[in-house]
């Protein structure tokens, strides 16, 4: 190799390692904070997990059956909620659906989907305050 | 293709997962690391057992980085024909026999985007088989039971996982380079110091 030629490897290697480390550091500490947001307190091992409830996590890669065993409904809501038949759309994903049944409308499909699953939870229980709440009847001072 | 393939995956189960990741150790340019956590959090949700998935995971990927290695291995003398007198040949082969255990360690899991090359470069140089296997299995270990684990552990919230570490390997990588860049040229310019002054 010329030493030119040894020289572009260098400066290139350097050029290269700087962009990646800026490009992704960057985004190290964007999705450190992230990832500690959501980091589990403790570390379990259950069997199955509980039914999830959160919508937002619906993707169009998913299939019906998929969402219905993640959020423990019958399948059969989610194609009635969709007005398509079960037969042949078993391994589909939302994403084919929505191509093959509402073309015209990109996204339909996932929409149906999370508001089918919100109308079928049962409404949220009011939230438990953070702090202990004091007895209705005051305590009697200590006396000694 | 990433949906496409996680859409296989919930439908088809382990079978196709480890068709993924032995495509992926060909040299295929699948998100395996992805795929992987997500394989975890499928697994909590009870859709993959996660026991059966990790080892048909592991064989598969294996098996791949070994015919990767084998490809290399084959293309062995047509290379050495070429650079069978060049000294440089012998010093990267010396430096990968050094370095290569680690390489291949490192590769399997932190920094996924050099591993084809590596297995490459392993099966071209005198790297021994068995050595290659033994760092292979102890960083695919890591990357199936220690990846899919978070995938695991996040559940659900596997995506936050897979953007965490998808970023901490890019970055690993452009530590390498820059690394590797910065020695080259130390070494470079104190070449050209001892020609200028013997």
């Amino acid at each position: 190799m010329t030493p030119s030629r040894q020289r572009l490897l260098v400066i290139a290697l350097i050029m290269i390692g700087l962009a990646f480390v800026v490009f992704f550091g960057v985004r190290f500490v964007y999705a450190f904070r992230e990832f500690n947001g959501h980091r589990p307190r403790h570390f379990s091992l259950p069997q199955s997990e509980p039914a999830e409830t959160d919508v937002t996590l619906i993707r169009d890669w998913m299939t019906i059956g998929y969402l219905s065993h993640a959020y423990q409904l019958p399948p059969n809501l989610l194609y009635e909620a969709l007005n398509i038949p079960p037969r042949g759309n078993e391994h589909k994903s939302l994403k084919q659906l929505n191509k093959k049944y509402y073309p015209e409308a990109p996204g339909i499909v996932v929409e149906k989907v999370k508001a089918a699953i919100l109308a079928d939870q049962p409404p949220q229980s009011p939230l438990a305050p953070d702090t202990a709440v004091p007895p209705a009847t005051a305590v009697p001072p200590v006396t000694p | 293709m990433t949906d496409f393939l996680l859409t296989q995956i919930i439908n088809y189960g382990a079978p196709i997962l480890g068709a993924i990741v032995f495509i992926g150790a060909m040299g295929a340019p699948f998100p395996g690391t992805l795929i992987v956590i997500a394989a975890g959090a499928f697994s909590k949700q009870g859709i993959l057992p996660w026991a059966t998935t990790g080892l048909i995971a592991l064989m598969c990927v294996v098996l791949g980085d070994s015919l990767s290695y084998g490809m290399g291995y084959y293309a062995r003398e047509r290379i050495l024909r070429r650079f069978q007198n060049s000294k440089r040949w012998a010093q990267a082969e010396s430096t990968f026999y050094r370095w290569g255990g680690m390489s291949v360690f490192w590769t399997r899991f932190l920094i996924t985007g050099i591993a084809v090359p590596v297995n490459l470069i392993a099966g071209t140089s005198d790297f021994r088989f068995r050595r290659f296997i033994l760092y292979d299995l102890i960083g695919e270990c890591i990357w199936i039971f220690g990846y899919g684990g978070l995938g695991y552990l996040f559940g659900t919230q596997w995506e936050v996982v897979s953007n965490f570490l998808g970023n901490v390997s890019g970055l690993a990588l452009g530590l390498l380079f820059l690394v590797v860049g910065i020695m080259l040229a130390i070494r470079w310019l104190r070449a050209s110091q001892l020609k200028t002054n013997p």
